[in-house]
């Protein structure tokens, strides 16, 4: 193991990517208590466990780490450590510096070659899992070791490999991350899981490219497995969800026309009017009224 | 021109398809609905959504395909499940899920029901086998389980009645559907008093039942207008997937079969006769007022297989589960039937006919250091059969069966249908449609329509492609495995059990 550590500032290893905070690897000797308080992380941590077995907390999450483990950290969450101290053992990591990552979008930066929907497919994945990239993310170990090996030894064409091994990187864990929330063979309980989603939040403005990104898929993918296991494109599977809902939200005469809309993911009274008309012929209200025991 | 629509609303999907005149199809599409397992026993699905799934299915095809065409719909036939149970209050609102086929939340009640002196009685009435399956067996559940929903429901339904009381108001069931309820006296095609008394509830709490070929109105206006079809389109309840999936195969005579392999399974054959089985392993269902549908189901069809390729396919280069699975057929082909001393027990869903056994679980027998993935891959094919075969064995104590005719996806897979023919030792034939299930229910629109003279004519009328005929060495072999396959599973009932206890 190489130990090492460059700081951005002070090590000419990052002259060319003032991106990288910092990087290096390190082994911990020794115990020091109260070394290791909560820090609200401020930039795009990616951890790799070579040695020993640590206990941290990413918000409220408690993670086991163990050799091979990949662990990410993004910007704004709070690390810390229950016990208040580093174990002991040994571990590599790089920091770097995003543009952005919000619901909208995900930037990385001007020396990244993701365009921009690969990089918005990525930002969901990595927004909508948990920390820890899991199976023992060798892939993602692996292109960190030869990360740093190109910084040290800066043979011919580095500073386009660094960057390159930076993008991979980050493909890397949001594939790894996307395979834990799929089982990837089988499209059907993908789809069950994303199904169960679209129902737990049905109020919300899904778009196809979040709806693909749920599940780890590209949107153009992602359209042709859809309408090829349900017969219907991912939108309109969606609207026969919504309207199925508003159905049973309007045999309850107690709730209003426009919270059924809302609820049930139209924007206004009137979409859901529309929509609802063209489908069965009936307005939300003329349906109403036949099925609560008026007629 | 005139053409005929017909809905088939499935396990999992809804399938509509067009029909000319002439039996050919000009159009199909589908819509798929999930199926919720909350518990592990449960098997649910969302009667709101499959409506709309339905609606928006049968809504697009008709505009692409039949109104752009200028085809006018002169009928429109249902198929469905059998088996789903829908409790809906006095206002019609559905008081919770569909309960599906597959649900085995009533394993309690039917074993119960088994061992009281009314089985026999009830199942010489109703051809339905006590099995949780049966809406029979999930209402004595409600009525024990959840007494404040029984008590609360005015109507219990099929997924049809449902739909059909969505689209024309009127609340009713097809005698095939309701002969599938466990709830109906086969003979006299009504609900049946014992039945019912067992059950808790009164005749009028059920759908009114009819015949198939029975017209409940027409379409409420709107979905009338909404739809585009002419006020004149007549409405025929229709009958359920596995009656249209044998009037559909065209196995119209006594000497003939019909094995259905999708998911699940079933062999079939059509007869005047109800066919009465001492140890209640048969199905009875009623096709029309003088024909029956009798058989067994198996719930080790199809999905066995495609378990199989999930767990131990080869994904690297398959882009899908499809192509998966039809790369692990070409390597079963390569081993040798028998695949070398390897059986395969299908028990993964537990088992309904022949041996009505939940608790049943898979089994691989003979394993040996040489076998390799493709003896597996056989294995499985094999025992999936062999199950098919056991199933035939039964309805061979009641007819001089001939010939098979073949339908369903896996099925009609050629190294399924040729390992069929052996397994079998009989020639067996492919449905050339598709849908075997939609093939009948536009024979039974076009018999009422008056294209066909009646329904045996109907049925007469379909065209069966190929023939696969046995291999003599094959079918020899075969059999002296079938013989251990049999006597493992006798064998096995016991500790099926244990196990199940552990």
């Amino acid at each position: 193991m190489n130990l090492f550590e460059l700081q951005q500032g002070s090590s000419r290893e990052l002259q060319l990517f003032p991106h990288i905070v910092s990087t290096g690897c390190k082994k911990n000797n020794a115990i020091h208590l109260e070394s290791f308080r909560e820090t609200a992380v401020d930039f795009f941590r990616i951890y790799n466990i070579i040695d020993g077995k640590y206990e941290w907390r990413v918000d409220e999450e408690d993670l086991h780490l163990y050799p091979g483990d990949t662990v990410l950290i993004l910007p704004g969450r709070k690390l810390s450590s229950p016990k208040g101290f580093l174990e002991i053992g040994a571990l590599a990591w790089i920091h770097f510096e995003i543009d952005c990552l919000d619901h909208a979008k995900f930037v990385p930066g001007r020396w990244s070659s993701l365009n921009e929907s690969e990089c918005y497919t990525i930002g969901r994945i990595l927004l909508l899992n948990r920390s820890l990239a899991p199976s023992k993310a060798c892939e993602a170990s692996r292109i960190l070791a030869a990360l740093q090996s190109e910084l040290l030894n800066q043979g011919i064409a580095f500073h386009t490999r660094v960057n390159q091994l930076l993008d991979e990187l980050l493909v890397a864990i949001a594939r790894e991350l996307a395979k834990e929330a799929n089982p990837g063979r089988d499209f059907s309980k993908v789809f069950f899981q994303l199904e169960k989603k679209l129902r737990d939040n049905l109020a919300r403005q899904w778009s196809v490219e979040e709806m693909a990104a749920t599940v780890g898929m590209g949107t153009t993918l992602f359209n042709v497995r859809v309408k090829s296991y349900t017969g219907f494109t991912p939108t309109n599977y969606l609207i026969n969800l919504r309207i199925a809902e508003a159905i049973k939200l309007l045999r309850k005469p107690e709730l209003n026309l426009t919270d059924i809309a809302l609820d049930t993911g139209f924007c206004s009274s009137q979409h859901f009017s529309t929509t609802f008309k063209k489908l069965t012929g009936y307005t939300p209200s003329e349906f109403r009224k036949r099925n609560t025991g008026d007629t | 021109m005139d053409c005929i629509i017909s809905i088939e609303l499935g396990t999992n999907a809804v399938r509509v398809y067009a029909f000319d005149l002439q039996g050919q199809i000009i159009g199909s599409a589908r819509g798929t609905y999930p199926t919720f397992h909350p518990y592990p026993d449960y098997s649910e699905q969302d009667p709101e959504q499959i409506f709309i799934t339905m609606l928006y299915v049968l809504k697009n095809l008709l505009n692409e395909k039949i109104h752009s065409k200028k085809y006018r719909v002169t009928a429109m036939c249902f198929s469905a499940s059998m088996h789903s149970l829908l409790a809906v209050d006095k206002n019609g609102a559905p008081l919770g899920n569909l309960i599906t086929w597959a649900d085995n939340r009533g394993q309690k009640e039917a074993s119960a029901l088994r061992g009281s002196p009314l089985a026999e009685e009830i199942y010489k009435a109703t051809g339905t086998p006590i099995h949780p399956m049966s809406p029979l067996v999930k209402i004595a559940w409600l009525k024990d389980q959840q007494p404040g929903v029984f008590a609360r429901t005015d109507k219990f339904m099929s997924l049809k009645s449902y739909i059909i009381q969505q689209l024309t108001g009127r609340i009713v069931l097809d005698h095939s559907l309701s002969s599938a309820t466990g709830l109906m006296d086969i003979h006299k095609r009504e609900w049946d008093p014992t039945a019912l008394g067992y059950a808790g509830i009164r005749a009028d709490q059920l759908p009114e039942t009819v015949p198939i070929n029975y017209s409940p109105g027409k379409l409420l206006n709107q979905y009338r207008v909404s739809l585009g079809v002419p006020s004149a389109m007549k409405i025929l309840v229709g009958s359920s997937d596995g009656c249209f999936a044998t009037l559909g195969a065209g196995v119209w005579d006594q000497h003939k079969a019909t094995i259905t392999i999708e998911d699940s399974a079933a062999v079939r054959v059509i007869g005047k006769d109800v066919l009465s089985d001492g140890k209640r392993r048969l199905f009875n269902y009623v096709l029309d007022d003088t024909h029956y549908v009798s058989g067994g189901p198996s719930n080790s069809g199809g999905v066995v297989f495609e378990w199989f390729a999930k767990q131990f396919g080869d994904f690297r280069n398959a882009f899908d589960l499809e192509t998966c699975m039809e790369d692990l057929i070409k390597e079963a082909a390569m081993a040798d039937p028998g695949a070398e001393r390897l059986l395969f027990l299908p028990y993964l869903l537990g088992e309904r006919a022949p041996i009505w056994n939940a608790q049943a679980r898979g089994v691989f027998f003979g394993v040996n250091i040489n076998h390799e993935r493709k003896h597996f891959a056989r294995a499985v094919i094999e025992g999936i059969l062999y199950e098919m075969y056991s199933i035939e064995r039964m309805l061979l104590e009641h007819r001089n069966i001939k010939e098979i005719s073949v339908n369903g996806s896996f099925a009609s897979i050629p190294f399924c249908t040729q390992l069929i023919a052996d397994i079998f030792n009989l020639p067996v034939r492919v449905s050339a449609n598709a849908s075997s299930v939609s093939m009948g229910a536009y024979l039974l629109a076009a018999t009422d329509i008056g294209v066909y003279k009646n329904i045996e004519e109907a049925s007469r009328s379909v065209s069966l492609a190929e023939t696969y005929r046995p291999n003599v060495r094959n079918s020899k072999v075969y059999a002296g495995y079938f013989s251990v396959f049999e006597n493992l599973t006798g064998k096995l009932a016991d500790d099926f059990e244990a196990l199940a206890n552990l």
